[in-house]
């Protein structure tokens, strides 16, 4: 479909246009496809940069994806815009099923805090959900509050006085915190970071108060006693801490959140490769040593059902939805 | 003080600052301030803006004074061939590929001098994209394209 | 003594065939690599970092150690040989460093790089393993007030890179500061100065900068009078330092390590400061200081001591918080990551091995780079004898394959072409880079810190003068005013801003 792919050149510049144009012909001309696949190494776009959390959860799946293919998955890191460069990058990209993009949560997010994305969010071929990171609100180790329903208590009832700590505009931590200000309704002050680096060292040196982060970054300091867990916005409990309660028992159910992650295709990339791909998924996010990694990490690999195009789409357009009127209400957008 | 600067040179810095500074204070003027509590994305930008503005007119006023170098020959065909090779090389090495884009970026680049002749400047080419290809994309696996969708093969 | 057997650990580990085997890989690579004009040792550890996931856990961090340091060698070599700084801390080296090269010194500027490195890193290794737990602990002191203050030391100290027109070098600070502004703001996510292109919504590229105002505005200057003269073929010297030379470099080398074990201590920007305060601080010690800009052995060997100990000691924060002190630590935390060991302040207790092994390898990184480096001066110092016309053409296209490298960017590319020449007009307007680049860096510190400091003070700016830290840091930056402003007050009313023209 050359003609819908052309809407994806948001860019103005003619050589842009060219090139899409090369690349639309490209997809005609190989009308012959399914058979071999895949023939050659795979790039996976990774929208962030080498060694965050997103890339490694991206290099843990590409190896063992290699394994299931037989041909090698290169990731590169294409950082910038929070994610938007390299999901933008992908979407311009040949529909061959040789460039792939894993994206987490921010795929939904920059939906609503991008006003002018060069590319539709929703205009991806789907692969599968690989993983959903989950978050725990931690506060600095001398936080008065005793449990969760105290904390929310305390937040309440000192919100000129306490601060939350986020890593930047749609970073993971900063939609916590705008789930967190809607869920019990009080204005406090947050501080942004550029990135959970300075905004954890502020943390363990107690010049902020408190943070909603993903497990990736916070399990270790929660374990060292570096600093405080008060509750985890999953449904279950988590394993690594069966003792830290779920927001919902806390009061708090529309706390509820994860980072999820999901592998998506340029728009047209043929449904026997994103299939192809959807199994090597399967195979890598069943992987024992995969799994113990990503326990290690605070998550686990999605399951089966939920490593598929159908379910990538449906989570797709409901976080989509989720997200609209919390970003609309908080008034923050990032362009 | 002469009608005329006597440092011409620093003549053309103060007023190469202003023209900065004017830019920048230019595009600051759509952000907010803020507040003191919440200081706004152009509450910065403003006061810098408005700092090498005045330095500019300092470092002008003084070129009235002072003696200096001249400006001196301007190497126009250094900035006609080698600012270009950068370029070239961003626009092509996801179309063309990373070997033929970076062999033209080099022929380019050795155009700069009037010492290289036509042969030596091919034979670099070729040694330089070759070492390179062997470098960074076979040892070191940079997920370059070798060759781009541009080409026919 | 606990310190000692843990350092017997460390040691055992970090002496196993395989890891020697694998620092060395790793030093080396990360010099060839870092040597290659327009790569740092950020850029790198980028593109290294997938080699070392096949590795065991130890071995891929002591191999990432030592691209880290072996780039940073790498990085300074370039710098002094050809003025093409990958890095904000070799910018400074690049100063007096090139200006050797060119008077035929550059064997002894290597030498004197390689050594000061070595010393600092030797002695820094060794404050991480004693201090480490209790360094942290002023580490997590540094809040947003203190590092704003630090920053204005930073910049205060700026002035003392210029060795022309003071005024035209706060002049750069200031530009430099607008350049470091450019991309999204962090607290409203407000795009500021990309003019449409979202590429540069995450900031200009230091790389793409510091190429383009360092390296090919010297290019381009060395391409002006091709027709009347020889092109710049730099004279060989002597390789070694003389007696003198060493005399003159014990004091630097000595307090550059002290300022750089310091500063690299604090997450978030001290690093980057250490060269500069080293330079800033030699200048003002030196007997001389009109040497400075023009080939001081001090302005060598105290920054690159700095820096170089200053990389040692930011491993401090990571080792013991699990927080990254710049991009490079993040990559490695990373790494660490994939390996299935999450970086937290249990590490030491948890994998003494990794912990102790990671500590000593450091030290036997450093002795292999500067057994590697110093024969390795004979042959970096031919390479000046290429006559240049050929060197130039593979630099180019080493800078752009380097940039480009870092996030796959093309605008970036874009950007080393338009400060090429923004560099060359600012060389001919008698406008100093280092300058520019200091404030490039600091400048989004200094914004962040200020901003962030004013929030959780609610907005009152006592907040920098309450706290001791703070305070302590602003005075000294007063103190270096004084310094610096005094001399010149007591000449006349026109040479106030003439600091030694030359």
């Amino acid at each position: 479909m050359p003609g819908a792919y052309a809407e994806f050149l948001g860019g103005n510049m003619a050589m842009k246009r060219i090139l899409g144009a090369l690349c639309a012909a490209t997809v005609l001309s190989s009308a012959a496809f399914a058979e071999g696949y895949p023939e050659r190494t795979i790039t996976m776009v990774v929208p962030f940069a080498a060694g965050g959390p997103t890339d490694t959860v991206a290099r843990l799946v590409a190896e063992k994806m290699s394994t299931d293919l037989g041909q090698q998955i290169v990731v590169e890191n294409v950082g910038g815009a929070g994610g938007t460069l390299g999901a933008g990058n992908v979407a311009k990209a040949e529909a061959d099923g040789y460039t792939i993009l894993l994206h987490h949560i921010g795929m939904a997010t920059s939906a609503t805090l991008y006003r002018n994305l060069p590319y539709d969010p929703l205009g991806f071929e789907y692969v599968g959900l690989v993983t959903e990171v989950p978050m725990v609100m931690v506060a600095r180790k001398d936080f008065p509050a005793a449990d969760f329903p105290a904390f929310v208590e305390y937040v309440k009832g000192n919100a000129d006085k306490v601060t939350m700590a986020n890593a930047g505009i749609g970073a993971a931590s900063h939609l916590c915190g705008m789930l967190f200000q809607s869920a019990i309704d009080t204005q406090f002050v947050t501080v942004p970071y550029k990135g959970t680096g300075p905004a954890m060292t502020d943390l363990l040196g107690g010049q902020v108060d408190f943070m909603c982060d993903q497990t990736t970054n916070t399990t270790q300091q929660i374990t060292g006693g570096t600093i405080k867990a008060y509750a985890a916005t999953t449904p279950e409990r988590l394993a690594i801490f069966p003792d830290l309660p779920t927001v919902a028992e806390g009061g708090l159910p529309q706390m509820e959140v994860s980072i999820w992650h999901g592998i998506y295709a340029p728009h047209g990339t043929p449904a026997e490769a994103t299939g192809r791909l959807s199994t090597a998924l399967q195979f890598a996010l069943a992987d024992p040593g995969v799994t113990k990694a990503m326990a290690d990490l605070g998550t686990a690999p999605s399951p089966a059902a939920d490593a598929t195009p159908a379910a990538l789409k449906t989570k797709l357009e409901t976080e989509i939805a989720r997200w609209k009127p919390v970003i609309e209400a908080a008034g923050v957008y990032a362009d | 003080m002469s009608a005329k600067p006597t440092d011409t040179t620093d003549a053309a810095a103060g007023v190469f600052l202003i023209l900065v500074a004017v830019f920048f204070g230019w595009q600051t003027t759509g952000l907010e301030t803020g507040t003191s509590l919440r200081m706004g994305p152009g509450y910065f930008p403003m006061v810098l803006s408005a700092l090498l503005l005045i330095m500019g007119v300092l470092v002008l006023v003084k070129s009235f004074k002072g003696q200096g170098e001249r400006i001196g020959r301007i190497a126009w065909r250094g900035l006609i061939f080698i600012l270009p090779a950068p370029i070239f090389f961003g626009l092509t090495v996801r179309g063309l590929g990373f070997v033929p884009s970076l062999f033209v970026t080099t022929l380019i680049a050795s155009q700069a001098s009037v010492r290289m002749k036509p042969l030596p400047a091919l034979v670099l080419a070729v040694l330089v994209t070759v070492l390179s290809t062997l470098v960074f994309s076979y040892a070191l696996g940079l997920p370059f394209r070798r060759f781009g969708p541009w080409l026919p093969f | 003594m606990d310190l000692l057997s843990n350092l017997a650990l460390g040691f055992s580990v970090a002496s196993s065939f395989e890891n020697l085997f694998f620092c060395l890989i790793g030093v080396l690579l990360g010099t060839l690599i870092g040597v290659l004009p327009g790569i740092g040792a950020t850029a790198t550890i980028a593109m290294l970092l997938p080699i070392t996931f096949q590795l065991e856990p130890v071995s891929s961090l002591i191999m990432l150690a030592g691209i880290y340091y072996g780039a940073q060698y790498g990085g300074s070599t370039t710098a002094i040989l050809i003025n093409m700084p990958g890095e904000s801390s070799s910018a400074v080296t690049a100063i007096d460093g090139y200006q050797m090269a060119r008077k035929g010194r550059a064997g002894i500027a290597l030498a004197t790089a390689a050594i000061g490195s070595f010393f600092a890193g030797t002695v820094s290794t060794f404050l991480v393993a004693i201090f480490a737990p209790p360094l942290t602990i002023i580490a997590l002191k540094f809040g947003a007030a203190e590092y704003f203050s630090l920053m204005v030391l930073g910049l205060v100290m700026s002035i003392a890179l210029a060795h022309g027109s003071i005024l035209k070098a706060l002049a750069m600070v200031v530009l430099g500061l607008l350049l470091g502004m450019v991309g999204t703001d962090v607290y409203t996510g407000t795009p500021r100065f990309i003019m449409g292109v979202r590429e540069f919504s995450d900031g200009l590229n230091f790389v793409a900068l510091a190429v383009g105002v360092f390296g090919i505005a010297e290019i381009l200057r060395n391409l002006e009078d091709e027709h009347d003269r020889e092109m710049v073929t730099n004279q060989v010297g002597s390789l070694w330092p003389r007696r003198e030379d060493f005399r003159a470099m014990i004091g630097p080398i000595l307090r550059g390590t002290g300022i750089g074990s310091i500063l690299g201590i604090l997450p978030g920007g001290g690093a980057i400061l250490a060269a500069f305060a080293s330079y800033t601080l030699e200048k003002k010690v030196s007997k001389n200081p009109k040497e400075f800009g023009h080939g001081a052995i001090a302005g060598v060997a105290g920054p690159e001591s700095a820096n170089n100990a200053g990389a040692q000691t930011s491993f401090i924060p990571l080792l013991t918080l699990g927080i990254p002190a710049n991009p490079v630590m993040a990559l490695m935390i990373g790494a660490m990551i994939i390996q299935g060991i999450v970086p937290g302040p249990n590490v030491a207790t948890d994998q003494p091995r990794l912990f102790w092994g990671i500590i000593a390898s450091m030290w036997i990184g450093n002795l292999m780079l500067v057994v590697l480096n110093l024969p390795l001066i004979g042959l970096w110092v031919k390479l000046l004898k290429v006559p240049y016309y050929i060197l130039f053409p593979i630099i180019m296209a080493m800078c752009s394959i380097g940039v480009y490298s870092v996030s796959s960017n093309t605008f970036d590319l874009y950007a080393v072409a338009f400060f090429g020449l923004l560099g060359y007009a600012m060389t001919k307007l008698r406008f100093e880079p280092a300058p520019l680049l200091l404030g490039f860096v600091l400048g989004p510190l200094l914004e962040e810190n200020l901003r962030r400091a004013m929030i959780l003070s609610r907005g009152d700016p006592s907040t920098f003068v309450s706290r001791p830290i703070s305070l302590t840091l602003l005075l000294m930056s007063l103190g270096v005013l004084v310094l610096v402003f005094l001399p010149a007050i007591r000449k006349s009313r026109d040479e106030v801003f003439i600091e030694s023209e030359g």
